[in-house]
């Protein structure tokens, strides 16, 4: 769907992006991640063709993205704002025209997004007087008014409350079971987890991980096991002699304790397990998976230890 | 293009929807109105009608001024010496309302005081003054002449050296032309400014409040500033042509209905002259009696020629100072950041008001000359000259002018295109200057 190959970007000699390469597969949410200042927002820029490329290409269905293609992407900057003045619904009709909707579809899908989130009574009142969450559904329906095909997100839960966050998050799964594809910047590694099929770490103007978000978390798995069990805590620890080390644990009723083991040498669950199952009652085994909030912070202490050598 | 048409759209409807603006449309015109009925009525301010007593001691005028006495002033004689302490005080001379006092030094030495209760008006003042000198005239031709009052007045008619332009033998364009001239170049200049400035905070706001981005997702920058300059030119166009017209009907309006017989000299009472040198004597008056003002608004000002040109170089001049004007909108960091960057181009207005008034006393300076095809000075001085006549032959300058301007104005619109590629999306920096070269470079 879209491919980002070998993109730079720089400003007055300061690197923005550097030879930045992935591709967002159709029909799929990507995650863009990456701390402050990573250049996310230079390269959402790009894509949506608000500033250029120093070098690279962004294709769209494998041709080159052209000013045209504009109309198939539908954007919802971090910052974003509204024509105060302008009611509702001619604030969503002028920005649908934008990207060349006729007046009367632009009204009608306007119309059709506020009756959906159950606001069409909003359609003739002046922006000014919405508060922060109202507004900030008027801007995400500005953003996907003109059913584009990949929609991106810079920061889309930022400001909103729970129950905005569920709205937002279930038009999200809507629109990718509807085949669109979705780009999302964020902080919020948890909606990364639930919602992300992908995604792509920038880290100082370069990419340094991409895959699936199952791959990612994956990859830095530290071969931890979590055990739930009933029984003797010194008898469990014994049993764990030498071969395994108990990393935590925590007593949850009496004789009942969940713990962290982790492997040592070449030893599987089987291992664990064998030398386990004579001394406590084991009632459930799970292997631990770092959340997305962990990926991203060892990714990024692994590469500044990389770049301060 | 259709995109800036949509953006010109929007930013029409919302200077049109803006409560402000559409009290200005009726406000504006009124507030010129009423000045304008002002300045017509202030040459004719003070008391309409005068009854003056003369105190004639020597029975120098033999009890009479003119024939027929007109309205505006009626003349009575005491034959004695009257004090003024005795006139302002005296109960038997209070229905009078000036005094004036003629004895035999009055023709040698020419002077001749009128002692008033209330200012009299300019028209009344005027009648009485030239009453007056035409009958000391009379006794002077009567005492020290055996000529006739006619050849007298030819003999005394001083030699008129008056010095007219080879372009403009009859004298049709003069200083008063110049200045209507000046003064529609300034409301080109005022109608700049204030849109001008629309532009510039209108680019900033959209900065400030951040929608520039979503804008941006779908529009170039160049477009984006194309879109806000149209539609912001358009409500100027529309205020222009809204003021225009009530302006016109409201001096239609005094002319029909506050002083009609403005110029019908046969209303003018009081006056019994003939002949030629009577006539010439009574044009020449005619200037003095009526307000100038009336006469210039009336009679002399080319109104379709120059509202055509002024709408015309509205236009170029709009385009051209809007490029800077958004450009530094779009430059400044924050929304009241720009404005001091207007300065300089405040500066530079001043300099073409003052190339202005060259135009009017300088017509022929060699910076004349130049500053009529300089785009910054060129709405005035154009302008100026188009009120004075252009010389036969030499209007191709005024579509010269108005050609450097537009071009003037489009290689501006494509700088300020790249200024507002590079700054729109840049917040809160302290704006420099180094930014504006910068931005145009990359």
């Amino acid at each position: 769907m879209l491919e980002i190959k070998e993109l730079s970007k720089s400003f007055n000699r300061k690197t923005a992006l550097d030879n930045v390469s992935f591709t967002v597969p159709e029909g799929q949410i990507f995650g863009l991640l990456g701390p402050n200042g990573a250049g996310k927002t230079t390269l959402i820029r790009i894509i949506n063709r608000i500033i250029q490329q120093d070098q690279g290409n962004v294709f769209l269905n494998g041709k080159l993205l052209t000013e045209k293609h504009l109309q198939q992407i539908g954007y919802l900057p971090e910052e974003r704002g509204l024509y105060r003045s302008m009611r509702v619904i001619d604030h969503l009709i002028f920005l649908g025209q934008l990207r060349n909707l006729s007046r009367s579809d632009a009204r009608k899908n306007a119309q059709l997004w506020l009756d959906k989130w159950e606001i069409g009574d909003w359609a003739n009142r002046q922006i000014e007087s919405l508060s922060k969450g109202m507004a900030q559904k008027v801007q995400f329906i500005a953003a996907v008014l003109h059913d584009p095909d990949l929609i991106i997100l810079d920061e889309p839960l930022s400001g909103f409350d729970p129950v905005n966050v569920g709205l937002i998050l279930n038009a999200l799964k809507t629109m990718k079971s509807e085949g669109r594809t979705i780009m999302l910047s964020t902080h919020n590694m948890k909606s990364v987890e639930d919602l992300c099929d992908r995604a792509a770490l920038i880290y100082r103007s370069q990419k340094i991980a991409e895959d699936t978000i199952w791959n990612l978390r994956e990859q830095q798995k530290a071969g931890e096991y979590s055990i739930r069990f009933k029984g003797n805590m010194i008898a469990f620890a014994n049993a764990l002699w030498t071969g395994f080390e108990l990393v935590e644990k925590s007593e949850i009723g009496p004789e009942r304790f969940i713990a962290t083991v982790k492997m040592r040498g070449e030893k599987s669950i089987n291992d664990l397990l064998e030398a386990l199952m004579h001394q406590i009652h084991i009632e459930a085994v799970e292997e631990r998976f770092p959340s997305m909030q962990d990926v991203f912070i060892q990714l990024v202490k692994g590469k500044e230890v990389s770049h301060e050598e | 293009m259709k995109n800036s048409w949509i953006i010109a759209k929007r930013e029409f409807w919302e200077r049109i929807g803006n409560r402000n603006f559409r009290w200005m449309l009726f406000l504006g015109p009124l507030t010129f109105l009423l000045l304008l009925l002002w300045l017509f009525k202030a040459g004719d301010e003070g008391k309409k009608h005068l009854k003056v007593l003369i105190a004639d001691p020597v029975d120098l005028l033999e009890q009479k001024i003119v024939a027929n006495e007109g309205k505006a002033v009626s003349y009575y004689f005491i034959g004695d010496y009257l004090e003024i302490e005795e006139f302002r005080d005296g109960d038997k001379y209070k229905e009078f309302d000036a005094l004036i006092e003629v004895n035999e030094k009055v023709l040698m030495n020419k002077k001749v005081f009128v002692f008033h209760r209330e200012q009299p008006s300019f028209d009344v003042k005027t009648q009485l003054k030239f009453q007056l000198e035409r009958r000391v005239e009379e006794v002077l031709i009567e005492s020290f002449t055996n000529l006739s009052v006619d050849v007298f007045r030819q003999i005394k008619q001083p030699l008129n050296v008056d010095f007219r332009n080879v372009y403009d033998p009859k004298n049709e364009a003069s200083n008063t032309e110049g200045y209507v001239g000046l003064t529609f170049g300034l409301l080109i200049l005022s109608f700049v400014f204030l849109f001008g400035m629309a532009i510039l905070r209108s680019t900033a706001k959209e900065k400030s409040n951040r929608i520039v981005e979503v804008i941006l997702a779908s529009v170039q920058p160049k477009d984006l500033m194309l879109g806000k300059i149209i539609g912001i030119g358009l409500a100027a166009l529309v205020q222009m042509a809204v003021w225009s017209l009530f302006i016109g009907v409201g001096l239609w309006g005094f002319r029909a209905f506050l002083f009609p017989d403005l110029f019908a000299p046969e209303n003018w009472e009081g006056i019994q002259v003939s002949g030629e040198v009577q006539q010439q004597m009574l044009e020449e008056t005619l200037r003095g009696r009526y307000n100038a003002f009336v006469e210039l608004v009336y009679e002399r000002i080319q109104f379709a020629s120059m509202l055509g040109h002024t709408v015309l170089f509205f236009i170029a001049s709009y385009l051209f100072y809007g490029a800077f004007f958004s450009s530094i909108g779009a430059m400044s960091g924050t929304e009241s950041d720009g404005q001091q960057f207007v300065l300089p181009l405040l500066g530079l207005m001043g300099i073409a008001v003052y190339c202005g008034f060259m135009a009017i006393y300088l017509p022929e300076s060699s910076l004349v000359a130049w500053a009529q095809f300089v785009p910054f000075t060129s709405p005035l001085v154009v302008l100026v000259k188009v009120a004075k006549g252009y010389p036969v032959g030499t209007y191709y300058y005024v579509i010269l002018a108005l050609i450097i301007q537009l071009l003037s104005a489009w290689v501006l619109l494509w700088v300020a295109g790249r200024i507002y590629k590079n700054g729109i999306l840049r917040f809160g920096h302290q704006t420099k200057w180094k930014h504006w070269f910068q931005w145009v470079r990359n």
